[in-house]
C-alpha cells in the first residue's frame, strides 16, 4: 500500500513540475494577485476579484481576424418576443479600432483566444452571483452605451427582428442589411493643420504622425473615449462649434500645458515638426537617435530636468570609462592622460577649449590627436 | 384663590397625559412582521436603465391588463411628464435630465417598495395586506373593505384604487409577481429588462453586490444605497448617479413608517388613557364649577 501511495506522489510531483515548465501564453506577465484576491486560490476557492480588475492585460488584434458577422442566439430559447440579432463584428471591430480597440467590447481580453461574453456573463438571470450582469444584460449594455450616445434611440427594432406572428419584417431596417457593410479603413493622417480663431497665432500644426512614430503613443491615449458619435453624430457641427476653450485643448492638455506656452503650438505660419535640436539645443542625431525618450526624461511630463547635462545619465566620465575614440578624434599621448574637464568645461562636454593650457591653439583647427575619418558633430 | 387651583389642575393634568404618552411611547408595532433572512429582493441600477418603458409592457402582460403592442412602447414622448403607478400601470418609468452627459438620460422605474415593515400591512384594519417570505408585499382582495387607508399610509403612495369601478373596485399595486416567484419564475419586469437594469436576488447579496458596484465605480454613483436604511428597509432598492431626491423620491428618514402611527395610535389607547382621561377632564370641569359656585355664593354672603 504504502509503496503505491509512494508512486502515486511521484506521479503527482512530476505532473506538477511538467505544468511549471510550460506557462501558457495567456498567463505570460501575470501573477496569482491580478486576478485573485488571495495568495493562493483554489478551485474551492477562487477568491477571484470583481471586473474590472486594476491590471488587466489588454492585446489588440487586426480587425480582420475577427469574424465577419456574429449572429448572436445564445439566448434565443429564453426570448420568443424579438429574434436573434446578426451581429456586424468586423464592422464594429474596424469602428473601434480609432477608438479602446477589442477592449471596448472584449473588455477582459487577455493573450491567446478572445473571450466572449458567454464565457463570464451566465445566461441564467436567476443566479447566485449578481455582482456582474447576465449574458443578456452584458450584450444589451455593450451596444445601448453607443447605440445611444448615437442617436438616443432604445427601440429594440434597431437591431432585432419582432418574432411576432403577423409582423411584417422590415427590409428597409438597416440592420438588415449592415452585415455586408465594411466600414473603410481609418488612415492616419501625417499632419493636420487647424485654423482657429486664436490672433495671433491662427494656426496650428499638428503632426499626427510624428506623435505616433516619434514619441510612441497608442491610438487610445489621444482617441480614449471616442466611439461612433466622434464622426457619426447628428449634429457633429453644431457640437464643434459650441465647445469651450478648455474642451477644445482637452486633448492636447493631457500632455502639454495649454494654459500657457500658447506661441508652442499657434503660430501665424505652419510649423515645422519637433526636433530636438532646434527645440533644445541638444542634437540627438549622431549619439542619441536610437534612444527612446523615456530613457533619458524618466520623470513623467516634466523634460526641463536634463538641461544638456551628460552626466544626469551618464555619470561621472574620465578617461577610463569613455573611449574617446567613438567621437571621431583619437587623442594623443599627452592628452590621452588629461583630465576630460581639463578640455570640456562645458557640461554638455560640447566644444573643447583649448587655451587654459595653450594660447596660440584653438579647435577644430587644431586637433590634440588623430581624426577617425569620422565627422565630427558640432556638439 | 380658585383661579389659582384651576391652573394648577390643568398643570398636573398635562404632565400626567405627558407620562403616561411618554410611558407607553415603548409600544412595539402591532402586526407581526415574519421576514425571512432569505426574502428576495430587487435592485434597480438608474444608470444601466435605458427607458426602453418593455417592463410595463412585461407588467401589464403578466397581469393580465390591457396594453398596447409591444412596438408602441417605444415611443420616448411619454417622459415629457411625470407619472405615478396606477391602477392600469403597476409600474412606470420617468425619466430626468442627466447633468452631465445629456446623451444618457437617468430613467427611474417607479413600483412598490416591498418595504421590510410595510405602512399598508400596519394600516389595513381587516389584514388585507401582508408581508410574504418571500419579500413581496401582497394584497389579498377578499379581505379588503375598500377603506383605503393603505393609499394614505404608503410613504411612497404606491397603493391605487379602481375608482372608475363602481362594483368591486380593488387596490393595485405592484406584487413583486408573487405568483410567477412562487413558480420559480422571475418577476416579469425583471426576466424582460434587456440591459439588468433590475437584478433579482435575496436582499443581503443585492446589498452586497450595490455597495461593491459603488466602491468600484465611484465617479458613477452617488454613495447611497435607496431603500438599504429607509423606513427599516425595503425589497426594492435603488442606484442612482444623482441625488434620489432630485428623482422625485420622497426623502424618507430610517425609521419604519408604521412605527410612528403605531406609536401614536397604541401609545393613547394603552393603558386606557383615553376614557381615563376624559373622565379626569369632565370631572376636573365639575369640581371646578362647583368650587366656582361655592367661591360666587361665598360672596355673595359676604
Amino acid at each position: 500500500m504504502k509503496t503505491r501511495i509512494f508512486i502515486l506522489m511521484f506521479f503527482c510531483v512530476l505532473a506538477i513540475s511538467a505544468q511549471n515548465k510550460k506557462t501558457p501564453p495567456s498567463m505570460v506577465g501575470l501573477t496569482c494577485k491580478n486576478c485573485h484576491t488571495s495568495a493562493v486560490p483554489t478551485k474551492d476557492k477562487p477568491a477571484v476579484k470583481p471586473c474590472p480588475r486594476d491590471n488587466m492585460v489588454s492585446v489588440d488584434q487586426p480587425a480582420g481576424k475577427g469574424p465577419e458577422v456574429v449572429t448572436i442566439d445564445k439566448l434565443k430559447n429564453q426570448t420568443n418576443v424579438y429574434s436573434p440579432v446578426v451581429f456586424a463584428h468586423r464592422l464594429h471591430a474596424e469602428m473601434s479600432g480609432m477608438s479602446g480597440g477589442c477592449k471596448t467590447c472584449h473588455h477582459y481580453n487577455p493573450q491567446g483566444q478572445v473571450i466572449g461574453c458567454s464565457e463570464c456573463h451566465e445566461a441564467n438571470r436567476k443566479r447566485e452571483d449578481v455582482s456582474k450582469p447576465d449574458l443578456n444584460g452584458a450584450y444589451h449594455r455593450q451596444c445601448m452605451d453607443c447605440h445611444r450616445a448615437l442617436n438616443g434611440k432604445t427601440s429594440c427594432v434597431q437591431c432585432h427582428q419582432l418574432n411576432i406572428s403577423g409582423h411584417q419584417p422590415d427590409t428597409q431596417n438597416p440592420a438588415m442589411s449592415i452585415g455586408k457593410k465594411v466600414h473603410p479603413v481609418i488612415v492616419a493622417p501625417t499632419s493636420l493643420k487647424f485654423d482657429t480663431p486664436q490672433a495671433p497665432g491662427k494656426l496650428v500644426t499638428f503632426h499626427h504622425e510624428e506623435h505616433v512614430k516619434l514619441f510612441k503613443l497608442e491610438c487610445q491615449n489621444c482617441h480614449s473615449n471616442e466611439n461612433c458619435i466622434k464622426c457619426h453624430a447628428e449634429n457633429k457641427i453644431e457640437s464643434i462649434k459650441t465647445r469651450t476653450t478648455e474642451q477644445r485643448h482637452a486633448v492636447c492638455s493631457n500632455c502639454h500645458n495649454t494654459k500657457e506656452n500658447c506661441g508652442s503650438c499657434h503660430a501665424d505660419k505652419p510649423k515645422t515638426g519637433f526636433d530636438h535640436k532646434e527645440y533644445t539645443g541638444f542634437d540627438l542625431t549622431r549619439f542619441h537617435s536610437k534612444v527612446t525618450c523615456n530613457r533619458c526624461h524618466v520623470e513623467k511630463g516634466n523634460f526641463g530636468l536634463l538641461k544638456k547635462e551628460c552626466a544626469n545619465c551618464h555619470g561621472v566620465w574620465t578617461q577610463d570609462n569613455f573611449p574617446h575614440k567613438k567621437t571621431g578624434v583619437v587623442l594623443d599621448e599627452i592628452h590621452s592622460t588629461l583630465g576630460c574637464t581639463d578640455c570640456h568645461q562645458e557640461k554638455d562636454y560640447s566644444k573643447p577649449a583649448c587655451t587654459s593650457c595653450h594660447d596660440d591653439k584653438s579647435y577644430p583647427k587644431n586637433i590634440p590627436g588623430k581624426l577617425t575619418g569620422k565627422t565630427l558633430s558640432k556638439n | 384663590m380658585a383661579n389659582q387651583s384651576r391652573r394648577d389642575f390643568l398643570k398636573t393634568a398635562a404632565l400626567a397625559g405627558a407620562a403616561v404618552t411618554g410611558l407607553s411611547s415603548k409600544v412595539k408595532a402591532g402586526p407581526k412582521n415574519i421576514l425571512s433572512e432569505n426574502r428576495m429582493g430587487a435592485l434597480i441600477d438608474t444608470t444601466v436603465c435605458i427607458g426602453c418603458r418593455k417592463c410595463e409592457w412585461a407588467c401589464k402582460t403578466a397581469h393580465a391588463m390591457e396594453t398596447q403592442s409591444i412596438e408602441t412602447y417605444d415611443d420616448r414622448s411619454v417622459f415629457k411628464n411625470s407619472r405615478r403607478p396606477t391602477d392600469k400601470a403597476l409600474t412606470v418609468v420617468n425619466e430626468y435630465p442627466n447633468d452631465i452627459s445629456e446623451n444618457f438620460p437617468i430613467d427611474v422605474k417607479v413600483q412598490c417598495m416591498h418595504c421590510d415593515h410595510p405602512a399598508c400591512v400596519s394600516a389595513c384594519i381587516v389584514g388585507a395586506f401582508s408581508k410574504q417570505e418571500n419579500g413581496s408585499v401582497v394584497w389579498d382582495g377578499d379581505k379588503c373593505i375598500g377603506c383605503r387607508y393603505c393609499m394614505v399610509a404608503c410613504p411612497f403612495q404606491i397603493p391605487a384604487f379602481e375608482f372608475d369601478k363602481a362594483l368591486k373596485p380593488d387596490i393595485k399595486k405592484c406584487d413583486f409577481c408573487n405568483e410567477r416567484t412562487t413558480k420559480g419564475k422571475l418577476p416579469a419586469c425583471t426576466e424582460i429588462c434587456p440591459v439588468e437594469a433590475i437584478t433579482y436576488g435575496t436582499r443581503e447579496d443585492l446589498v452586497k453586490a450595490a455597495h461593491q458596484k459603488i466602491k468600484l465605480y465611484p465617479n458613477r454613483y452617488i454613495d447611497r444605497v435607496l431603500g438599504e436604511y429607509e423606513v427599516g428597509g425595503t425589497s426594492w432598492m435603488y442606484l442612482s448617479s444623482k441625488e434620489f431626491e432630485k428623482l422625485d423620491f420622497p426623502k424618507l428618514g430610517k425609521d419604519p413608517a408604521p412605527g410612528v402611527s403605531e406609536t401614536i395610535q397604541h401609545g393613547i389607547f394603552a393603558y386606557f388613557v383615553p376614557p381615563v382621561a376624559l373622565y379626569a377632564l369632565l370631572g376636573g370641569v365639575m369640581w371646578i364649577n362647583k368650587n366656582k359656585k361655592k367661591h360666587d355664593s361665598g360672596a355673595e354672603g359676604e
